[in-house]
C-alpha cells in the first residue's frame, strides 16, 4: 500500500517542543520530536500514559501552537490540509438522529452542498450504515456509534485523519472489530492518519508505522516500520501472525525500559 | 419461554416472552389492580375530607365563622362566577404570573448566555447572584413598591424576583457544565464559539431549561402573590388580604383553593411537556 504513494512527504515534524505553564511552574510535555509522515500511510502513536501523546495531535491539528520547532505539510496545490478529528468518545449529539450528526461538520463549515450530501451518502452505503441514519445514537451499539463518528469525520473530507484513542471506551471485541474496519475504511478512502493509543497489540494491527515514545518530556524512542504485507501475510491473519508477536514484544519491551526508569 | 424465544429469533425474545407467560400476565394486573386502588384511595381521601368539613361544621363542632364550609365556598364560587367578578381576578393573577414566568426565562437565559461568552463576566456577577439569590425575597417588595408604585409593574417584578437569581445561577452552571471534549469536538471540526453555543450548549441543555421553568412557573406564582398581598388591588392575592381583613374567609378559602387548582393544572402541563420532549 505504501508502494502507491511512492513515499511522498505529507507532514514533517522538526524538533518540536511543547510546555505549559502552571502555578507551580513549567511543565515540559514534548521535547525535540521529530518524524515524518508519508501520504497515505497510517502511523500509529505509542507511549506511556499521560506522556502528551495527544498533545503533538493537538499541535498538528493548530489547537495548540508549539513553543519551539515546525509543523511543515507539503501540498500539491499550497492549501492548508484539512484535518479531521476522531476522539476517545464518539459525542454523538443525543438529540440529532445519526444522519444529523454525520451532518454537524458540514453543518459548522458551511459546506452542505448537493456534492457532500451525495457523498455523505455514498458513505453510508459503502459501509453499510444507510439503516442507522434517522436512528437516534442512543439506539446504537459502541461500535456501531464509533463508526458513525468516523463517517461524520470523513464528511467534511480531511486530507488528515488524527484518531486520539478512539477506540478505548469499547469493550475488547467490539474494540478489536471496529479498530479493523475503520483501518479499512480509512484506506480505502486512502487518507493519511495518526492514531495514538496505549495499546501496542491495536498500534501493530492498525499501522504502517509505530512511533515509540518515551516517558515525559516525550521524545521518540523509536520508529518502526510495520511491514506485514511485505513479509507476505494476509491482513486478515496479522493478530496470529509470530511476526505480530514479535513486533508487540519489541515495543513491549522497549515501553518496559520506560516504566522502569521512571 | 425457551420455546418462544428459539422460535422468535433474539430480539423479539424478551417482548413475546414477556407478554404470553402466564405469571407476567398476573404481575401486570396485579400492578394495574394497585394502581387503581392507589387512585381511588385519593379520590376517597378528598372527598372524605370534604365531607368531615361539611358535616363538623353542620353540626357545630368548629366555628363556622371561620373555617367556612364546601357548601359556602361553592355557594360563593358560583356566585362570584355568575357575576365574572372572580374570573378577572383569577385572570390577573395568571397575566401577572406568566409575564413574570416568561420575562425571568427570557432574562435568564440571555444573561446566562452572556456569562457563557464571558467566563470573566460570570465569575464577577456570581458571588452577588449568591447573596441575591440566598436573601428571602420577600424583604425586597416593600422596596420594590416605594420604588415603583402600587401597579402592575411592581407585582412583576416581585413575580420575578424570587426566581430570577437562581434561575440565571442555575442556567449559567449548567452551560458551563457541558463536556469539554464536545466543545473540542466542535473546535476540531473548525467551529467558532457561537456555533459550539448554538450546536452543543443550548440543545444539551434544553432538559435543564425545561426543569427550570417547572420551578419557576411556581415561584413566579409565589412573588406576585407576595406582591398582590402588599400592592395589589385586583387578583387572588388582593382578594386573600381582602377578605381577611373582613373577616369573609370563605373568600379567602375560596381564592387558596383556586391557587391549589392553578398550581396543579400548571404542573401537568409542565409534566407533560416534559415526558413529550425526547431528546
Amino acid at each position: 500500500m505504501q508502494g502507491n504513494h511512492h513515499h511522498k512527504s505529507f507532514l514533517r515534524l522538526e524538533h518540536v517542543s511543547f510546555s505549559y505553564y502552571s502555578a507551580l511552574g513549567e511543565v515540559a510535555v514534548l521535547s525535540d520530536i521529530n518524524f515524518n509522515v508519508e501520504k497515505g500511510s497510517f502511523v500509529a502513536l505509542v507511549g506511556p500514559s499521560g506522556c502528551g501523546k495527544s498533545t503533538i495531535l493537538s499541535l498538528i491539528s493548530g489547537l495548540l501552537k508549539p513553543v519551539g520547532g515546525f509543523i511543515t505539510f507539503y501540498s500539491e496545490d499550497f492549501c492548508a490540509p484539512k484535518v479531521g478529528y476522531m476522539l476517545q468518545h464518539d459525542h454523538l449529539l443525543e438529540w440529532r438522529d445519526v444522519y444529523h450528526n454525520i451532518m454537524l461538520g458540514l453543518e459548522i463549515q458551511k459546506t452542505k452542498t448537493d456534492e457532500n450530501l451525495a457523498f455523505v451518502d455514498e458513505l453510508l452505503e459503502k459501509y453499510k450504515l444507510s439503516d442507522t441514519k434517522n436512528k437516534k445514537p442512543s439506539a446504537l451499539s459502541g461500535g456501531m456509534r464509533q463508526r458513525i463518528a468516523l463517517i461524520r469525520t470523513l464528511a467534511t473530507r480531511p486530507d488528515l485523519l488524527l484518531l486520539d484513542e478512539p477506540f478505548s471506551a469499547l469493550d475488547y471485541q467490539t474494540r478489536l472489530r471496529v479498530s479493523s474496519d475503520v483501518r479499512d475504511i480509512i484506506k480505502s478512502e486512502e487518507k493519511t492518519a495518526i492514531l495514538v493509543t496505549h495499546d501496542i497489540s491495536e498500534a501493530v494491527s492498525m499501522a504502517d508505522v509505530v512511533i515509540v515514545l518515551t516517558k515525559p518530556p516525550c521524545a521518540i524512542k523509536d520508529i518502526i516500520p510495520i511491514e506485514f504485507e511485505k513479509n507476505g501475510i494476509d491482513r486478515s491473519e496479522i493478530r496470529t501472525s509470530k511476526l505480530f508477536q514479535e513486533y508487540f514484544d519489541m515495543i513491549w519491551r522497549e515501553m518496559q525500559d520506560e516504566n522502569t526508569e521512571l | 419461554m425457551k420455546i418462544q424465544s428459539s422460535k422468535n429469533g433474539q430480539k423479539s425474545y424478551s417482548v413475546i416472552a414477556a407478554a404470553e407467560t402466564l405469571g407476567q400476565q398476573q404481575f401486570i394486573k396485579h400492578q394495574k389492580r394497585h394502581k387503581l386502588y392507589i387512585f381511588w384511595s385519593r379520590i376517597f381521601l378528598f372527598v372524605a375530607f370534604l365531607a368531615l368539613w361539611q358535616v363538623s361544621s353542620n353540626l357545630g363542632w368548629i366555628d363556622k365563622f371561620y373555617f367556612s364550609s364546601p357548601s359556602d365556598i361553592g355557594a360563593l364560587f358560583i356566585h362570584n362566577i355568575k357575576d365574572k367578578s372572580l374570573l378577572s381576578h383569577i385572570g390577573i393573577t395568571l397575566f401577572e404570573s406568566g409575564v413574570s414566568f416568561l420575562l425571568i426565562i427570557l432574562c435568564s437565559l440571555v444573561i446566562a448566555t452572556f456569562f457563557w461568552f464571558y467566563p470573566s463576566l460570570g465569575k464577577m456577577f456570581e458571588p452577588f447572584l449568591i447573596v441575591l439569590n440566598s436573601l428571602p425575597k420577600s424583604a425586597l417588595a416593600p422596596l420594590i413598591i416605594v420604588w415603583l408604585g402600587t401597579g402592575l409593574r411592581t407585582i412583576i417584578l416581585c413575580g420575578m424576583s424570587v426566581g430570577i437569581f437562581g434561575c440565571i445561577l442555575n442556567l449559567y452552571q449548567s452551560f458551563s457544565q457541558t463536556d469539554p471534549e464536545r466543545l473540542k469536538l466542535i473546535e476540531t471540526l473548525g467551529g467558532t464559539k457561537m456555533q459550539a453555543f448554538t450546536k452543543v450548549v443550548f440543545p444539551g441543555n434544553i432538559p435543564t431549561f425545561i426543569s427550570l421553568s417547572k420551578v419557576n412557573i411556581g415561584l413566579a406564582l409565589v412573588g406576585v402573590i407576595i406582591g398582590e398581598f402588599l400592592a395589589g388591588r385586583r387578583g387572588l392575592g388582593y382578594l386573600i388580604i381582602y377578605g381577611s381583613q373582613v373577616f369573609k374567609l370563605d373568600m379567602v378559602i375560596l381564592s387558596i383553593v383556586i391557587l391549589c387548582a392553578i398550581a396543579m393544572v400548571i404542573y401537568g402541563i409542565l409534566n407533560f411537556i416534559e415526558n413529550h420532549y425526547k431528546p
